[in-house]
């Protein structure tokens, strides 16, 4: 009777990555909006359509797909130079300095904990990749971390809009629901982590990142 | 069966080169290397500063054409690099795509301004680009990038058609600033997105990288229209995107962005 295996497999995976992308698990996603509150701001986005049309557009042609794309890379990755190597264009992909703060600071909080979970510490990655590179390490599936990761990140920006647009909670949970079968298509279509098919054509959230950064009242810190 | 040679049933492809290193020297920017091969040409016009103007005598770049460009700065020197005309990417005929690859070296204390006129894409082109910037030690490069899909003044859009624009500034060696785009498809339908440029069809790359970047972020941001934004990315790096109904609005904020950063006018082909 096999009783030797790694602690990470007798959870099941699903419970693993549902505790590492809850809005409890402390990365501090709260504090950013990806550019969202200048969007809302500005008078772009202003109801559950326009906050999944954004959101949506953002996954399919900005960060949700490069990052699911990071995230496969830093788990195929096979050793550590390759690894870093990953990091090291994820951080070189920000496209606005608050982008790269929030990418870095919620993946030093990634690698902090998950480290510690998995009693091995982690380096202070960018998320993606920290997220990948803790996935890899705890065995768990490739394809269904990036959906978890892609989930959360959808999740948080229809918080945002939540609270800023504001649209209802129903409203809110419809639009997340809406956009899940996106996250999985874009989990399974980038699970090479082909670096070449990196691409952000979502130019006016880009700028809405660097209005701002001298938004006068703001709630986010992107 | 008798096969056709090869080179009687493509069509001629352009080729073109240009190999350029110049050095910085108590007599001012000098040149030390020109090669040029095929159908480009470096020009010098007479002027106080060293500049380069690129000339395509192609005519534009379609599929399967392929070119060239080596720039390398050594310490101290200063250029400015600019296209003699707007680059046209023509309808591809064969759905082969032409590439236009273009490295610029600089080492350190070296000024280089890219200040390339639009690249046009035409209703059916495909392109594949890419600019790399290398930067060792304390440098000044400003980079302006801008493209327009369709023939906006002829009122075109890009309903098919491919690029691939890969824009990437490496200093001693390691990845600073990375911007790829990858698109194929109906662009016009995509660029009308909400969050991509809402129907604007001119769009540009703005990365100027100097010790003292910073000072120049308030500027930048207070000659910026609505449509765009800039950021100091890296300590030493401001990124701006800019988009734009058309090229000709585009072109507006671009000349006051390279009168800002360089402290002079833009090069003359863009003045014509």
């Amino acid at each position: 009777m096999a009783t030797d295996a790694p602690m990470a497999t007798a959870t099941d995976p699903a419970l693993t990555l549902a505790q590492w992308f809850s809005p409890g698990f402390p990365v501090g996603g709260f504090h950013f909006s990806h550019g969202l509150e200048w969007a809302i701001d500005a008078g772009d986005v202003t109801d559950a359509d326009t906050t999944k049309a954004w959101i949506a557009q953002v996954l399919e042609h900005g960060s949700g797909r490069n990052d699911a794309i990071l995230l496969a890379a830093a788990y195929h990755a096979a050793d550590d130079a390759t690894l870093l190597s990953v990091d090291a264009t994820a951080r070189a992909l920000a496209a606005t300095r608050e982008r790269r703060i929030e990418t870095e600071e919620m993946g030093a909080a990634f690698a902090r904990i998950a480290g510690a979970l998995l009693d091995r510490p982690l380096p202070a990655l960018t998320y993606p990749v920290a997220a990948g590179h803790a996935a890899q390490l705890a065995g768990l599936p490739q394809v269904l971390t990036a959906q978890f990761y892609l989930q959360a990140f959808a999740a948080n920006l229809a918080t945002v809009a939540m609270r800023l647009v504001p649209i209802g909670q129903t409203d809110g949970q419809t639009v997340i629901r809406d956009l899940t079968p996106l996250c999985r298509r874009i989990a399974e279509e980038t699970a090479e982590g082909d670096m070449d098919a990196l691409s952000s054509t979502v130019f006016l959230p880009d700028i809405a990142a660097m209005k701002h950064e001298t938004q006068a009242t703001r709630i986010f810190r992107t | 069966m008798t096969v056709l040679p090869r080179q009687v049933t493509d069509p001629p492809r352009a080729r073109g080169e240009v190999v350029l290193s110049v050095g910085g020297g108590p007599r001012g920017t000098t040149i030390r290397d020109l090669r040029h091969s095929g159908s480009l040409r470096a020009l010098f016009p007479r002027g106080p500063d060293m500049q380069v103007v690129l000339t395509n005598t192609s005519g534009g770049v379609t599929g399967g054409d392929r070119f060239r460009t080596r720039i390398t700065a050594e310490a101290g020197a200063r250029l400015s690099v600019t296209t003699q005309a707007a680059e046209r990417a023509y309808r591809t005929l064969d759905g082969q795509a032409g590439r236009i690859d273009t490295t610029l070296t600089l080492a350190d204390g070296a000024h280089v301004a890219w200040l390339p006129q639009e690249l046009i894409l035409f209703d059916g082109s495909a392109l594949r680009r890419r600019l790399t910037v290398e930067l060792t030690g304390a440098v000044s490069a400003l980079v302006v990038e801008p493209v327009v899909f369709g023939r906006t003044a002829m009122g075109e859009a890009v309903r098919a058609g491919q690029l691939h624009d890969r824009i990437e500034i490496r200093r001693d060696g390691a990845p600073l600033y990375l911007d790829q785009i990858r698109l194929s498809g109906d662009l016009e339908a995509h660029l009308r997105l909400s969050a991509v440029s809402g129907g604007g069809r001119g769009m540009a790359t703005v990365l100027f990288a100097h010790p003292a970047a910073e000072a120049q972020l308030d500027a930048l941001r207070a000659l910026l229209p609505e449509s765009a934004g800039a950021s100091l990315v890296q300590d030493d790096l401001i990124a701006a995107r800019i988009v734009a109904p058309d090229g000709y609005a585009l072109r507006q904020t671009l000349m006051a962005a390279i009168r800002l950063l360089t402290r002079n006018a833009p090069p003359r082909p863009w003045m014509l």
